[in-house]
This record gives structure tokens, sequence and C-alpha cells, in this order.
């Protein structure tokens, strides 16, 4: 049955995927730059 | 634990917090009947959004006193507050559109909030660019400091801009001067988001001032 509600879960997934990415690749950054001698 | 150590356990537990939060979006609060699904999307830009926001505003107080102490940690601060900023930054930029395109149909429009924002963000890469460029310890930080100071004018603009222009963008629905409006599942997951995402700055700037009085340690010798 269609309850009207939008089908739309892979923009959310896309955007729930995308922001740790960013976050990781940031905290992989900073480690790398506090490594560097 | 080093400064540059409890920034990376606070960056951790913040990730696994992260964690925590899609786990109370996606099953434990409601789904928003007229935008589905990617309404959710809500609980990460809204959050990243403030942060941005906070990060600019301690960037420009930061310059404000680094201009009557010449406190060379508060310029450190700064240095990290607007690169932690521009990362936000960069989350707001990219999940409002992955959101603008199923409501709005469009990803991007060339209103004032999202025109401004993305303002902001070029305004932060200057700030590094800045920095790189000038050599001098103490030239460099009244620079910055100035316009770190010009970053918040336009943080104002930007939260007003919903209401000073026509725009596309939704009306700010917690921070204004009434009650949220928002059901209490969707209050409650929204402020829980917003303190993963200050545990988050909080644990990045850590880190990137541990390196940033690293470097002056090392260049003064």
């Amino acid at each position: 049955m269609d309850s009207g509600v939008p089908q739309n879960a892979g923009y959310l997934i896309a955007a729930y995927i995308l922001v740790p990415t960013i976050l990781i690749a940031y905290a992989a950054s900073l480690y790398r730059r506090s490594r560097r001698p | 634990m080093t400064i540059a150590q409890k920034g990376r356990w606070l960056v951790i537990t913040g990730l696994v917090l992260l964690g925590g939060v899609y786990v109370r979006a996606l099953a434990f609060t409601p789904v928003e009947r007229f935008q589905g699904p990617a309404q959710k999307i809500f609980y990460v830009h809204v959050p990243s959004a403030v942060t941005t926001e906070l990060a600019v505003i301690l960037l420009g107080l930061a310059g404000v006193f680094y201009l009557f102490l010449r406190d060379p940690r508060l310029d450190r601060f700064a240095e990290s507050s607007a690169e932690v900023g521009t990362v936000f930054a960069g989350i707001v930029l990219t999940t409002g559109p992955i959101w603008g395109k199923p409501i709005w149909g469009t990803w991007w429009t060339w209103d004032a909030r999202l025109t401004s924002t993305l303002f902001l963000f070029f305004l932060l890469m200057g700030y590094q660019v800045l920095r790189g460029a000038i050599t001098d310890e103490g030239l460099r930080a009244r620079y910055s400091a100035v316009l770190g100071i010009c970053a918040v004018v336009l943080v104002g603009f930007i939260h007003l801009s919903v209401y000073l222009f026509p725009t596309l963008h939704p009306q700010p629905i917690v921070l204004k001067p009434s009650k949220p409006s928002l059901p209490p599942e969707m209050l409650l997951t929204l402020l829980l988001s917003f303190g993963v995402f200050l545990l988050l700055y909080t644990g990045f700037v850590m880190q990137r001032y541990a390196i940033a009085t690293r470097r002056a340690e090392a260049f003064h010798g």
C-alpha cells in the first residue's frame, strides 16, 4: 500500500556514509601530521 | 597523556557516539511524512552547521583577544578552530545538496543562505592560504585575527539571511527566539547529535592545537 511517504532513503544513506568518511579522513590527516618529524 | 592524545580519544569517542546517533535516528526517530527518510539528513546537517558557526565565533573571539593581549596561544587556537571549522563547513555544503535534491528537486540554488555559506567556506580556505603566505609570526597572527573577525560578521549574516531574503532554505527551528518547533523524539536525536559534533570539534581542535604548538616550538628551536 502506498503510504504517500517519499521513498528517498538512498540520499540518506549517501549522506550518512559521507559524514564519517570526511571525519575519519580529517582525523587520519591530523594523526599523520602529528607523527611528522 | 598529552593534549593530542586526549583529543584523539575524544574524536574516537565522538565517532563511536555518531554511530549511536545513526541508530537512534534510523530506528527510534519517526520518518517525516512529507520529506520521507531524506529528512533524517537534518540530524547531521544542522549540528555540523551549528558547529561551523561555533568554530567561527570562537575564531573571531580569539582574534579580538589576540589583538589586545598578543598571546600566541590565542593565535594557535584561532588557527585550529578555523581549520576544524572548514571541515565542518565542508560537511554542511555536501549534506545540504544531498538533502536538497529529493526535497527541492535541485542540488543547489544561489539564494542568500546557501551562497553566503559557500562564501564562508571560501573565506575559511582563504584564511588558511593567508596563514601559509606570511612567514612573520606577529604579522600573520594580526592579519589572521582581522580576517577571523570578518568571518564572525559573515556568520551573523548567514544566520539571519533566511529572515532577510526570500529563500528556499527552511527557517531556523531550534536556534530561534521561540521554543523549538520539533516533536520531542526528533528534538532529542538532534540534541544528541549536537553533543557528538561538539565533542568531535573539541577533539579535533585539541589535536590541531598540539600540531600548531609543536610547529611553533620547532620554529623557535
